[in-house]
């Protein structure tokens, strides 16, 4: 396979030199993310997406501060519609729960919409300790599954493959004839995935948002497998994140178009599938049960933490597209479930195993395209530097990067200092240029850590406020004649 | 202390903080007066379905938009013969009939809005399937080559081209999703310019919530199923209709 795997469990730096030396790699994101973010700008600008935007803030900030009353209203009218709903702190709590559901209802396989809470606390894994087949049937994640990997975009799973990649996978794994025509890709996994929907006894899927105001749980898809899913088994579970509920239709329908939007440039998506229960007397079909898990899993630190604005995340995916760092990268480099600008403020804090999570903020040039593209309007950068902070106040940055800031104080502190300072680091870095012929190439101690990716400019011969005495000295006082 | 408990205690205890920098202590809700409208369409009712129809178009769904219930019946005919011979030219030769393919899976007569389609289909050699139970391996193997799907609306929106679905006796959800190709039937007085007005109409009415909870499942469908997932290329019919036609009328 030409798009090779990057393993989530290698050191980060590694991960990031596998993402950049990948050719193919490089050719699959930017074809995939400048579409999208052309297809966003588009779609937000041909409404008020200024308005929609803040009206859509307002309404999450809203939906946040009553979130205890929310969660309660939505618990009881989940109930009063016939659907159980259980509660789960951690990850191996929804896992034990979703187990003992289907044994209950014995359970032999189960078809799942993407999600990714699911991902974040590997269902997968769990129901095939548990002896049960888990099938993802969104397209995309149909292909990483077959091949064996995690997904590398939030909304486009399988960015990082080439269509050339995923017709080698199907001929090999699904007897396809060569051939590199999408649309008869998709119809294979059509037949091959019709079979899987109405034979299984259990559909799993998240939930984009959940009505308070009625116990409605929203899925949003292109392709159908979310009805599909939600309608052929006789048992429906939906896994869900506590802050996805918003209070009123109105608002589902606002955050609908919103995310429709951002994610795809759509003004809807192809479905939107609301359900309220189980199958009522006289319906021919849909679930027999329905079972809704709301998950906290780190949601609630992250309240606490003061990062509770990342609760906001539609999961639309636009800020990976419009950030130069996942560009360059892809998804996997990033080592966790979440990628791009928001997986790197939500990964460490969420209750998950990333190697290398706090390298994650540093993932960042902090330019704030994310920001602006957000349709929740999040201050990822802030964010992102609210996380240096505290990783460099906890002692984790490590003795040197505290010495050189308790240094860098002492010298700032006075202009006498500060100007010394300037003065030695010219004339240091030209004697270092000197011998290097331009740039600096390699610097001594701590500094190694610049030098080892990047050359390192000298510092200018004369400093501005030099160069400024210089100028006022040259300058000829003009003093207008009475 | 039960887990859930032990959740909203806690959230309830970080809320009541005056140092946490989010959310905002006062948060009020959106109201009815500022709510905006994201998406808009205007017009009498055959303007409304003009733009309906404009709006799916764009997404490879077609559509008819017709004068009366009576055109509207023959106009599902005819699409559903254009269809037919279709199928059966791409299955020329290859011996896949599987004796469902005059069979159209559809919603229960009286609840679609053109009155005498199942006498007028079966006078050609038609037959419509409306399944009561959908549940059992045989019930889906009887339905499960069936090539067609009809049925009506619950409303519709102009300015998206959006058809809104609620499954209950009747209206099976496998009408508009398991088969390759769906009609829906909508007549002008279903059809509204925006999602948004739609909601509003219900909430004033004083049962939007009721409205919404009656039925086990609703489902809005704009255009025919897609993906983009294979490096970004366009294909249509993943898993729902690979073909969606509207067939809007006064009426």
């Amino acid at each position: 396979m030409a798009t090779s795997t990057i393993d989530l469990h290698l050191p980060y730096t590694t991960r990031v030199a596998k993402a950049l030396g990948n050719r193919h790699l490089h050719t699959a994101l930017e074809r995939a993310t400048e579409r999208m973010d052309g297809q966003r700008v588009a779609a937000m600008g041909a409404v008020e997406g200024e308005r929609l935007r803040t009206q859509m803030r307002q309404m999450k900030e809203h939906a946040l501060r009553h979130l205890p009353e929310l969660l309660e209203q939505l618990e009881s009218n989940l109930t009063a519609n016939g659907a159980q709903v259980y509660w789960a702190k951690e990850a191996d709590e929804v896992n034990r729960t979703l187990i003992q559901i289907a044994r209950k209802a014995n359970v032999q396989k189960a078809v799942k919409v993407k999600s990714m809470v699911s991902e974040e606390v590997h269902v997968n894994d769990a129901l095939a300790q548990a002896g049960i087949t888990a099938v993802e049937t969104d397209l995309g994640e149909f292909i990483i599954q077959l091949a064996g990997e995690p997904p590398s975009h939030i909304l486009a799973p399988v960015i990082h493959r080439r269509a050339e990649d995923i017709a080698d996978l199907f001929q090999k794994e699904l007897d396809m004839p060569p051939t590199l025509d999408p649309q008869v890709m998709c119809g294979v996994a059509r037949t091959r995935l019709r079979r899987e929907f109405l034979s299984a006894d259990m559909g799993i899927s998240g939930a984009n948002f959940a009505v308070a105001e009625t116990g409605t749980i929203c899925i949003v898809t292109n392709e159908g497998n979310g009805r599909m899913c939600s309608s052929l088994p006789r048992v429906y579970v939906v896994i869900m994140g506590i802050e996805k509920v918003v209070p009123t239709l109105e608002d589902a329908f606002l955050q609908y178009q919103a995310l429709s939007r951002s994610a795809t440039g759509q003004q809807c998506s192809v479905y939107l599938s609301m359900t309220s229960g189980p199958r009522r007397p006289g319906d021919a079909d849909g679930p027999d049960e329905l079972h809704v898990i709301l998950l906290d899993n780190g949601r609630v630190d992250m309240l606490a933490q003061g990062y509770g604005e990342a609760l906001c995340c539609v999961r639309c995916g636009a800020c990976l597209n419009v950030c130069p760092v996942y560009r360059e990268i892809g998804g996997h480099a990033y080592g966790s479930t979440y990628s791009g600008p928001i997986g790197s403020v939500i990964s460490g804090l969420l209750h998950n195993s990333v190697t290398d999570v706090a390298a994650l903020p540093y993932a960042s040039t902090l330019c704030g395209a994310c920001r602006d593209a957000c349709p929740v309007k999040i201050d990822l950068p802030r964010l992102l530097l609210d996380l240096r902070a505290d990783h460099v106040a906890e002692g984790d940055a490590g003795r040197i990067e505290h010495l050189a800031m308790q240094n860098f104080a002492w010298m700032m502190g006075s202009r006498a200092r500060y100007e010394a300072a300037g003065a030695l680091a010219n004339s240091g870095s030209n004697v270092l240029a000197w011998f290097s012929g331009g740039s600096i190439k390699s610097m001594p101690g701590p500094f190694a850590a610049w030098t080892d990716t990047r050359n390192f400019p000298p510092f200018a011969r004369h400093s501005f406020r030099e160069q400024w005495r210089a100028r006022k000295a040259r300058t000829k006082r003009i003093t207008r004649e009475e | 202390m039960s887990t859930r408990d032990e959740i909203l205690n806690r959230i309830r205890v970080i809320l009541s903080r005056p140092d946490l920098p989010f959310p905002p202590a006062v948060a009020p809700p959106l109201d009815a007066a500022e709510r905006m409208t994201v998406t808009s369409a205007t017009g009498e009712a055959r303007d409304l379905a003009l733009r309906f129809g404009l709006e799916v178009a764009k997404l490879y769904g077609t559509y008819d938009v017709l004068d009366s219930e009576v055109e509207a019946r023959l106009a599902l005919v005819n699409r559903l013969r254009t269809w037919a011979d279709e199928e059966a030219a791409a299955r020329k030769g290859m011996g896949l009939e599987t004796g469902q393919e005059k069979m159209i899976l559809s919603w229960a007569a009286e609840r679609l809005p053109v009155a005498g389609l199942a006498e007028m289909l079966q006078d050609v050699g038609w037959q419509l399937v409306v399944p009561a139970d959908l549940t059992t391996p045989e019930s889906r193997e009887a339905v499960r080559f069936i090539r067609f799907g009809v049925t009506g609306v619950d409303a519709a929106f102009a300015s998206t081209g959006s058809l809104l679905l609620a499954a209950s006796a009747g209206q099976s959800r496998a009408a508009s999703l398991l088969p390759l190709r769906h009609i829906a039937l909508v007549p002008f007085s279903r059809l509204y310019p925006t999602i948004e007005d739609w909601l509003a109409e219900q909430r004033e009415a004083g049962g939007l919530d009721d409205t919404l909870r009656r039925r086990a499942a609703w489902h809005m469908i704009t255009g025919p199923s897609k993906s983009a997932d294979i490096e970004m290329n366009l294909t249509l019919g993943v898993h729902g209709p690979k073909f969606v036609h509207v067939i809007l009328f006064a009426g």
